[in-house]
């Protein structure tokens, strides 16, 4: 029994010596402590300060006014009140506008015909405003679309109220009838609304997948390039142990990503001023399963790669697609089946989510389960395949060497009677 | 020295994989992605606390839009607000208590609608959609009691919106997001395995120990040794450029305004950028594994920096700066003046000519690299 505790205890510390192993690897290859520490270390703040002013502010707009009325100036008087765009130029033509926007002095023209004050005065005239929208970024329509529309829905009803009470309806009957329903809208979350506390967690949990990612398969490449095996136990010639090497490794980057996690996702989102409603308890616990998942998708990935440099080489353009899959920037909704399908043996896709929803919106562990519980699957899912594909490999590479030994004694043996023989003779 | 490269590029599958492979694959994703490249049917919730034949109707309206899909609905709001939590739904529509009645009896009650700001486009689809609902609760009612007062509909119609904005998105009238994403992603991505393989490329001559050879066969001169080893990968790379070009411009028709040659050649001006950058960077750290970390970084950051999805103008003057160092925002801004504003070619002049100057920091290494190749003095790892 005592003998028993003892072998495993001694199968234990062999765990601790590749563990060991491996901390001193990462720390002498200046590439991995690039990727490993200087990246997610330097790559928050990067974001945080391109997304420093959140909100898109004063977007130009050219303002064509051919009706040159009181109603349309009021219509721009109210509409330059909005944070999102200011009325920087005014034209007196179409053409000049146009040219304003192909030079990019402007992203928007606002168009009144020249009947729109004498439509406006018509009680029965439906009055038209012609809105142009640059769609270089996604970000000017919606500014200019959205802010347009809540001037001219004000006016709107003005206009109503004014034609209602000439037809003799009491203003107040008036107001019940324009706006039989008034509504208030809230957004949740984010007080701001802006662009950076929207990609910024997102981009925290991308730096740190992708970051871990690379560098073990980096680690992983050195290895082969260096004809060391990987799942050999550091100092043997025979045997191997996959269950042994592969817990002494992840532990080792367990310990650095856990830490740098609750850094990243624990401590950045509070400095940097973005939504952080979660408990931070339940944002250390969903780590966990993020950083393991991510440390044996990794282990099973760097098996493949032959070469450090190649490996990196290959993987780099899958940042981009991690991040779209994961139905962050679109909509998971409208992804197709397929995509949706492969995005779940994605760490990213369960953890930027479950980030998402306990830092920015506040569900507790137990309300995202579902990501949680799926990140544990992956766990369990990547480490028994890296374990069978190192026991294969570790299989096939002492078949491989035995034979080879075998043949290496019996050209000794062979030699060696030849001498005998030599000698004999 | 050209043919030695290609037969370098023929041996090593990594080449093509990682540049011919990759394209593929990455255009084939994105092209794929986002069905139709219109957000539809996001999922809300109606919290319904009236449930009369008037809620119902206002939820089987919204049901019936083609932007909203009523998913959950519940007389609870902690129960709407947890499936947003979950991100389930991107938006909670409230109908209040008594609204039927109090609609009738023209008390005005008050609808409210709350939107997610955690996801911007799912979010922001809702937030519109539901604007609109709101609006058509009134004009409806509007239209009921004038209908009953006797007028025609023709006249009530135009009484319930005298005022009309018609919306015009320029060379990409139905707001399609795999326009706007693709034509910048795609020359990206190119760009950043354009710099990644130049860095490799030449990296593997130094920790090969095999630059002299390749210095010799060039003459031991080392501007012919550049060109000599570039001009291949250039040539697979615009071919790839070409290829999706046709893709995104012929096959799926996306607009072009001005003129396909000189998006092209900006395109061309935009890989030889990012290859003289990956010059640039082995130069600075002739240690392939580091300088390819380093490459990495810096060319992810272009994605980000060009500014095609958060405007450069919004950003910190600074940033902004730093974005010019970017090939990837010049590429963006000859895309936007050609592709979307059919601008004259005098606009994008200037980041034609900025790409090009990004040969200077090139030749600034160029004595280090030099020295590099031939005494191969640093280390492997």
């Amino acid at each position: 029994m005592w003998r028993y505790l003892y072998l495993h205890w001694l199968r234990l510390k062999e765990s601790g010596s590749i563990f060991a192993n491996e901390l001193y690897r990462i720390f002498h290859d200046p590439g991995v402590i690039l990727i490993f520490f200087v990246a997610t270390l330097v790559y928050p703040f990067l974001y945080k300060a391109m997304y420093w002013n959140e909100q898109i502010t004063n977007i130009p707009v050219a303002v064509v006014d051919l009706s040159n009325s009181p109603e349309s100036r009021e219509f721009l008087h109210k509409w330059n009140a909005a944070p999102d765009i200011t009325l920087a130029y005014s034209c007196a033509s179409m053409e000049d506008a146009e040219e304003l926007l192909r030079d990019q002095k402007v992203h928007g023209i606002i168009y009144f015909p020249r009947d729109y004050a004498k439509q406006l005065a018509d009680p029965l005239g439906q009055a038209h405003i012609s809105l142009y929208c640059d769609m270089s970024s996604f970000l000017y329509m919606k500014g200019i679309y959205l802010s347009c529309n809540m001037v001219m829905l004000e006016s709107l009803r003005n206009i109503q109220i004014d034609r209602y009470q000439k037809i003799g309806y009491s203003e107040e009957f008036s107001w019940e009838l324009v706006q039989a329903s008034p509504y208030t809208e809230t957004t949740l979350f984010s007080p701001t609304g802006g662009y950076g506390s929207f990609l910024i967690p997102a981009v925290l949990v991308m730096v740190l997948h992708q970051t871990l990612f690379f560098g073990i398969c980096m680690l992983a490449g050195t290895v082969r390039e260096e004809r060391k095996e990987l799942y050999r136990l550091p100092g043997r010639k025979r045997g191997y142990s996959a269950f042994r090497t592969i817990f002494g490794r992840g532990a080792a980057y367990f310990l650095i990503y856990y830490a740098l996690a609750a850094i990243l996702l624990g401590f950045l989102p509070r400095l940097f001023d973005l939504p952080h409603v979660g408990s931070i308890i339940d944002i250390l616990s969903f780590n966990v399963p993020f950083i393991l998942s991510v440390i044996f998708m990794s282990i099973c990935v760097g098996f493949f790669i032959r070469n450090r440099e190649a490996g990196f080489v290959l993987l780099i353009s899958t940042s981009l697609v991690f991040l779209f899959i994961a139905g962050i920037s679109w909509p998971k909704e409208m992804i197709p089946v397929g995509w949706r399908v492969a995005s779940w043996f994605i760490p990213y896709t369960w953890a930027a989510n479950g980030f998402i929803h306990i830092n920015s919106m506040g569900a507790t562990l137990w309300q995202t389960r579902v990501d949680y519980i799926a990140l544990w699957v992956l766990t369990a899912g990547y480490f028994a395949l890296a374990i069978l594909m190192f026991l294969i490999a570790g299989y096939r590479q002492d078949r491989k060497e035995s034979r080879r030994d075998d043949v290496l004694k019996a050209d000794l043996l062979s030699e060696s009677f030849g001498t005998v023989y030599q000698t004999g003779g | 020295v050209l043919i030695r490269e290609v037969k370098i590029i023929l041996s090593r599958p990594l080449y093509l994989t990682s540049s011919v492979g990759a394209v593929m694959v990455s255009m084939f994703f994105f092209m794929t992605l986002m069905e139709g490249g219109v957000a539809e049917d996001m999922p809300v919730a109606v919290v319904d606390l009236d449930q009369t034949s008037i809620s119902r109707r206002l939820i089987h309206e919204m049901q019936a839009t083609p932007s909203v899909d009523v998913k959950i609905i519940t007389n609870s709001f902690p129960e709407a607000r947890e499936a947003m939590q979950q991100g389930k739904i991107y938006g909670i529509f409230i109908v209040p208590e008594g609204f039927y009645r109090d609609i009738a009896s023209f008390k005005r009650p008050r609808m409210d609608f709350y939107i997610t700001n955690a996801y911007t486009l799912g979010g922001n689809t809702a937030y519109k959609q539901m604007i609109t609902v709101a609006n058509l609760v009134s004009g409806a009612f509007q239209r009921e009691v004038l209908r009953k007062k006797g007028m025609p509909d023709d006249v009530i119609l135009k009484r319930i919106q005298p005022v009309k904005i018609e919306g015009h998105m320029l060379s990409n009238p139905w707001g399609n997001y795999t326009v706007y994403l693709v034509s910048t992603i795609m020359p990206g991505i190119i760009g950043l395995i354009a710099l990644m393989l130049t860095i490799y490329s030449i990296g593997s001559e130094l920790k090969n120990r095999t630059s002299r050879d390749w210095l010799k066969l060039a003459g031991e001169n080392y501007t012919v040794a550049m060109i000599g080893k570039l001009i291949p990968y250039t040539i697979i790379y615009q071919a790839l450029g070409i290829a999706c070009h046709i893709i995104l411009y012929n096959i799926a028709d996306f607009p072009v305004q001005g003129s396909h040659t000189r998006l092209l050649l900006g395109l061309l001006l935009f890989i030889m950028a990012m290859e003289i950058m990956g010059i640039v960077i082995i130069g600075c750290i002739p240690i392939l594994r580091d300088s390819l970390s380093v490459g990495a970084l810096y060319a992810m950051l272009g994605f980000s920096l060009s500014g095609f999805t958060y405007p450069n103008m919004a950003m910190l003057p600074f940033i902004r700066a730093l974005s010019y160092l970017e090939p990837l925002r010049h590429y963006y801004l000859i895309y936007v003046n050609d592709a979307l504003l059919g601008a004259p070619p005098i606009n994008s002049t200037p980041h034609a000519l900025a790409l090009a100057a990004f040969i200077i920091p090139a030749l600034a290494v160029a004595p280090r690299l030099h020295h590099a190749l031939i005494h191969q003095n640093y280390r492997l790892k």
